[in-house]
């Protein structure tokens, strides 16, 4: 079979501003030396790691097989359910708050100026804070247990969901929302009727990303008090009772998985519907 | 009842427009054609409030225009893909729906969402009130905005390219409906087109823009070769 060969052309070559050229070595520059830098001041050594094998190696020693025991892995069963429901609400109780300041942070809806910065800066500010040291302000305020790592979680999530949201919002498209603005619509109405159904499959998705991490995160909130497994797992750690605590992180592991699964099929179910 | 008297636009120190005079009539489909640049579109964001003019008036009835006295038509139509055709074009009557009764659709209150289902009766896309406006044709979904724009109860319609992302058969069909709004029901229709055979198959009249000025006006039957004969080749700016 014959091919025909299409006419050929020479390629000019590639204009290349010098300026160009010069910042990105300065930026791969900058790159190299703060990884530089980072690796001194994090003391990372090879050799350190080389000679605690040993140790890691009786650490799992230790907690191999795990307990199996019907009485633990009940208990471990409630405790990751008091994690999931810790997660949970942390990610449900934040989506009022979430999407007031995300509308109020979104660039293209936001009403002036001024409350766009303050309200990026109360989003920094809640981002910024981890949610640990949020767990333990609001431990010291109502004790320990789950709901301190509820108030925990639904803090900082404010701050990243509204962020996102925010961002989401910004990048939806501008053309229903000029739309209704010209037929006479007020702000609240536009965003109401134009933004939000535009992108609702994307802050969706995001609302499970975050969700998905709450759970996680809630894990770690129990090591300081704040209930479920993670307290479980903490307690095993300081009764060297290693092999309760492999239980307990098997558990973890299984309640990880599927609320991975579950937001995956939600999300993908949503993602025509972004189309 | 459309009037634009001596409007001059500026983009930064282009002149854009340079004293425009065009009227349109109630009952009365107006054409605006012109190559690309002509400055019709700017015309057309001048008469909707969208761009501000540096000097002239619009007026509606012989009063300034006010926002409800426009309705909007987009070349890309802008209608939320994921609503219903009805939802979109409840839309249409939020201006004059206080905050608490347009909240979300299901606010909505009965008698709105029936004005809007005799939009869509008007338009002929009845039986496709429930179904998604994404998942509409081209046509259907301009003529949902077009039904959009009646919900808005404004005496003027202002079309901007209606039909350039459209086939043949629906520029026909949106070109026909607007004419047909415009004769039976007595509203103003100013509509850009780039398509100087639609304009005169449908308009009344038309208007001829070259590089910012009116250079015919009349019958959609003339001639409009001095609109795009002999212009410079548009150049991509880097």
């Amino acid at each position: 079979m014959s091919v025909l060969e299409a006419p050929r052309a020479k390629v000019p070559p590639k204009p290349r501003n010098p300026r160009t050229v010069v910042v990105g070595w300065i930026i791969a520059a900058v790159v190299v030396a703060v990884h530089v830098i980072a690796w001194r001041a994090t003391d990372i050594s090879f050799a350190a790691l080389a000679e605690g094998w040993a140790g890691m190696a009786d650490f799992l020693a230790e907690a191999i097989p795990p307990d199996l025991s019907p009485d633990l892995l009940l208990e471990s069963a409630e405790a990751s359910l008091v994690t999931l429901w810790i997660g949970l609400l942390g990610t449900t109780l934040s989506v009022p708050l979430s999407l007031i300041l995300a509308l109020l942070a979104a660039r293209t809806i936001s009403p002036a100026g001024w409350v766009y910065q303050v309200t990026r800066a109360i989003l920094s500010f809640l981002r910024a804070v981890p949610d640990v040291v949020f767990a333990l302000i609001f431990v010291t305020a109502v004790g320990l247990g789950p709901f301190p790592g509820v108030l925990a979680l639904v803090a900082h999530n404010v701050g990243v969901m509204g962020k996102l949201w925010a961002e989401t919002l910004e990048e939806a498209d501008p053309g229903p929302a000029t739309a209704l603005r010209s037929a006479g619509a007020g702000r609240i109405q536009v965003a109401a009727h134009a933004l939000l159904p535009s992108v609702l499959p994307q802050l969706v998705g995001l609302l499970l990303y975050r969700f998905d991490v709450n759970v996680r995160s809630s894990l770690v909130l129990g090591l300081v008090g704040a209930g479920g497994i993670g307290f479980l797992i903490n307690q095993s750690i300081q009764l060297f009772q290693f092999d309760q605590m492999l239980t307990h992180i098997l558990v973890v592991l299984v309640l990880i998985i599927a609320v991975d699964r579950l937001s995956a099929v939600v999300r993908r179910r949503l993602t025509p519907e972004a189309a | 009842m459309l009037r634009l008297a001596d409007i001059v636009v500026h983009y930064g120190d282009r002149e854009i427009l340079h004293g425009v005079d065009v009227a349109v009539g109630r009952g009365e489909l107006l054409a605006v054609l012109g190559a690309n640049g002509s400055g019709k579109s700017t015309l057309l964001k001048a008469a909707a409030g969208l761009t501000p003019a540096a000097r002239g008036s619009v007026t509606v009835d012989e009063k300034p225009r006010g926002i409800r006295d426009t309705a909007l038509v987009f070349q890309k139509i802008h209608l939320v893909g994921r609503r219903s055709a009805l939802d979109n074009v409840c839309a249409g009557a939020l201006a004059r729906l206080p905050l608490h009764k347009s909240l979300t659709p299901a606010l909505f209150p009965r008698d709105v969402r029936e004005e809007a289902m005799g939009c869509l009766e008007r338009v002929g896309l009845a039986n496709r009130a429930h179904d998604r406006a994404g998942s509409l044709s081209g046509g259907q979904q301009q003529r949902v905005a077009i039904a959009r724009a009646l919900c808005q109860r404004a005496p003027v319609v202002l079309a901007d390219e209606p039909v350039s992302a459209l086939d043949p058969a629906a520029a026909e069909q949106v070109l026909a409906l607007l004419a047909q709004l415009a004769h039976a029901e007595g509203l103003a229709v100013l509509a850009v087109l780039h398509q100087p055979d639609l304009a005169r198959r449908h308009a009344d009249r038309i208007v001829g823009l070259r590089d910012g000025v009116v250079v015919l006006e009349g019958d959609p039957n003339q001639p409009v070769d001095v609109l795009y004969e002999n212009r410079e080749p548009e150049v991509a700016t880097p």
